[in-house]
C-alpha cells in the first residue's frame, strides 16, 4: 500500500495520436467565458478572439492539433486556492478551453482580455497559457500568448525576459481585425522550424 | 484545500520519451527543433480547472456495453487504478479520458481509414470520469487490437489505451498510453520504446489482476498514474 509522500515517479508522456475522439468535443468548448454549455458568459470583462493556425515542419498545417487555453480573469484572478485572491475571481468565467485544429490548421478561442498579477517571479503581464497536443507530438508542449496592448507590462514580465530578444516577438498576438463585435488576435503556432514558436518546461 | 500540489520539479531524467523518436516519422516534423526555454513555475501553473465537470461531462465509464444488452465484440476487461501525485497523493476531482481501437485495432475516428478492419456497432471506445476522493477510476471495456501504422517501415502498435488526464494543476496535464503486460509487440513498438528508462516503460505497463479476485464477467486490470506536482511543504 501506499503511504502519503510516498514519493512517486510521474507516469511518462505519450502521443495523443490522430484518433483522439472528436466525439468529446462539444460546442462552446473554445468558450472560456462560460463555466458549462449551458451558463451565460461572463461579462466581467473585454471579450475577445484569438484564432490562429498550427503549422509544422516546412510550414505545412497541422490537422487535428489539441490545443488547450488556461488563463487568469480580466482582474488578473483565478478561481483556484493557489491564487491569493480566490475568492474575489470572477465566478462565471472558467478560463479554460479546448480547440482542435481544422483542415487548415485553424483554431480559435472565445475569451476575455486576461488581466496581470504579481507572483513570486514578479510582475506578470496579461497572458494566455496553451498546451499544445498532436500526433507527431510525443511529449505536450507548453507555450504563452501575449498581447500588444501591453508593451510596459510586456517588458517587465520575467517569462518573457527569459526568451531570447530575438523571439519574443512571436508570443506576442497581433491584432487581428473584428469578429462579431469584438477585438480578434492572430496566434500561429509553428511546431518545428523557421520561425518556431517557443515552448517552456519547468 | 492544502492537497493540492504547488511544487514542479524537471522532469527526472530517463522518463519523458525521446524527441524526435526514433521509427516515428511524425516526431521528426512536429518535434521543436529548438530547446525549451526553462522557465520558473508559476500562479499560471499550479492552477488550472477545478470544476471541468461542468463544462465536460464526466459520466461514461461502460465502453463494453453502450447499447444496453448489445455487448461489444471482444475479450470484455476492467481497468481500475487511481490517479496520483508525486507525493503519493490521491488527486481527486481529476478528469480522466480515455480512447482506443475495438477488439480488431480499428478506431471509431473518421481518420482511421488505412486499411478495412470492421467497425463494432457497439463499440465506440471512448469515456470520460473524474476520480473519486480518493483518486479511483474505472472504465469497463474491450481489450483493443493490435494495427499497423502507415508508414514504410512495418510497424504494428501493440494493443494500448490512450489515457488524458486533466489534474488540479495546468503542468499537471498528462497524456499517455497504457500497455497490456508480457505482448510480443510491446518491444517493437517505437511509441512505448520511446521512454529511455525500463523502470519508466513499466509504469506504462497495466497489472494483471488474479481471475479470482474479479470474478467470472470480465478480465481485471490495476492501473496508476502519477502526474507531476508534490506539496512545496509536505503536510506532517
Ligand atoms: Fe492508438
Amino acid at each position: 500500500m501506499l503511504k502519503p509522500n510516498a514519493p512517486l515517479l510521474p507516469t511518462p508522456s505519450q502521443t495523443i495520436g490522430p484518433f483522439f475522439p472528436q466525439t468529446f468535443f462539444q460546442a462552446g468548448d473554445n468558450d472560456l467565458t462560460r463555466v458549462s454549455a449551458a451558463a451565460a458568459p461572463s461579462t466581467r470583462g473585454e471579450r475577445i478572439l484569438l484564432r490562429g493556425v498550427v503549422r509544422r515542419e516546412g510550414g505545412i498545417p497541422c490537422v487535428n492539433a489539441i490545443l488547450e487555453a488556461w488563463q487568469a480573469d480580466a482582474a488578473g484572478r483565478f478561481r483556484h486556492p493557489k491564487d491569493p485572491e480566490c475568492a474575489l475571481a470572477d465566478p462565471d468565467f472558467l478560463g479554460w478551453g479546448r480547440a482542435w485544429t481544422d483542415a487548415a490548421g485553424g483554431y480559435e478561442f472565445h475569451t476575455l482580455l486576461p488581466g496581470g498579477f504579481t507572483d513570486a517571479a514578479g510582475p506578470r503581464a496579461p497572458h494566455i497559457e496553451l498546451a499544445v497536443m498532436a500526433s507527431g507530438l510525443m511529449r505536450t508542449l507548453f507555450t504563452t500568448v501575449f498581447f500588444p496592448d501591453f508593451p510596459g507590462p510586456n517588458e517587465a514580465d520575467p517569462v518573457l525576459a527569459a526568451v531570447p530578444a530575438a523571439r519574443r516577438p512571436l508570443l506576442l498576438a497581433q491584432p487581428d481585425g473584428e469578429a462579431a463585435g469584438c477585438r480578434a488576435f492572430r496566434f500561429d503556432l509553428q511546431l518545428r522550424g523557421g520561425a518556431e514558436t517557443p515552448f517552456f518546461v519547468e | 484545500m492544502d492537497s493540492l500540489p504547488d511544487r514542479f520539479d524537471p522532469w527526472p531524467p530517463g522518463v519523458q520519451p525521446v524527441v524526435p523518436t526514433p521509427g516515428y516519422p511524425g516526431t521528426f516534423t512536429h518535434s521543436p527543433a529548438e530547446a525549451p526555454i526553462r522557465r520558473p513555475a508559476g500562479r499560471g501553473q499550479f492552477t488550472g480547472p477545478l470544476d471541468l465537470d461542468r463544462k465536460l461531462p464526466c459520466d461514461e465509464m461502460n465502453l463494453a456495453t453502450p447499447n444496453p444488452g448489445r455487448p461489444a465484440i471482444g475479450q470484455l476487461i476492467h481497468i481500475a487504478g487511481r490517479i496520483l501525485d508525486e507525493d503519493g497523493r490521491p488527486v481527486r476531482g481529476a478528469v480522466v479520458e480515455l480512447w482506443q481501437a475495438n477488439a480488431a485495432g480499428r478506431y471509431f475516428h473518421p481518420n482511421d481509414t488505412t486499411r478495412d478492419a470492421p467497425l463494432d456497432p457497439n463499440f465506440i471506445g471512448n469515456g470520460r470520469v473524474r476520480t473519486d476522493a480518493e483518486g479511483g477510476f474505472g472504465f469497463f471495456t474491450v481489450k483493443p487490437g493490435a494495427y499497423p501504422v502507415p508508414t514504410k517501415e512495418v510497424w504494428w502498435r501493440p494493443p494500448h489505451v490512450h489515457f488524458s488526464v486533466i489534474g488540479p494543476a495546468s503542468l499537471s496535464r498528462l497524456v499517455t498510453q497504457m500497455f497490456f503486460p508480457g505482448e510480443p509487440l510491446n518491444p517493437f513498438d517505437h511509441i512505448f520504446m520511446a521512454v529511455p528508462e525500463a523502470a519508466a516503460r513499466q509504469r506504462l505497463l497495466a497489472t494483471a489482476l488474479p481471475p479470482a479476485e474479479v470474478g467470472a464477467g470480465w478480465l481485471g486490470f490495476r492501473h496508476d498514474i502519477v502526474l507531476r506536482g508534490r506539496a512545496a511543504t509536505p503536510p506532517c
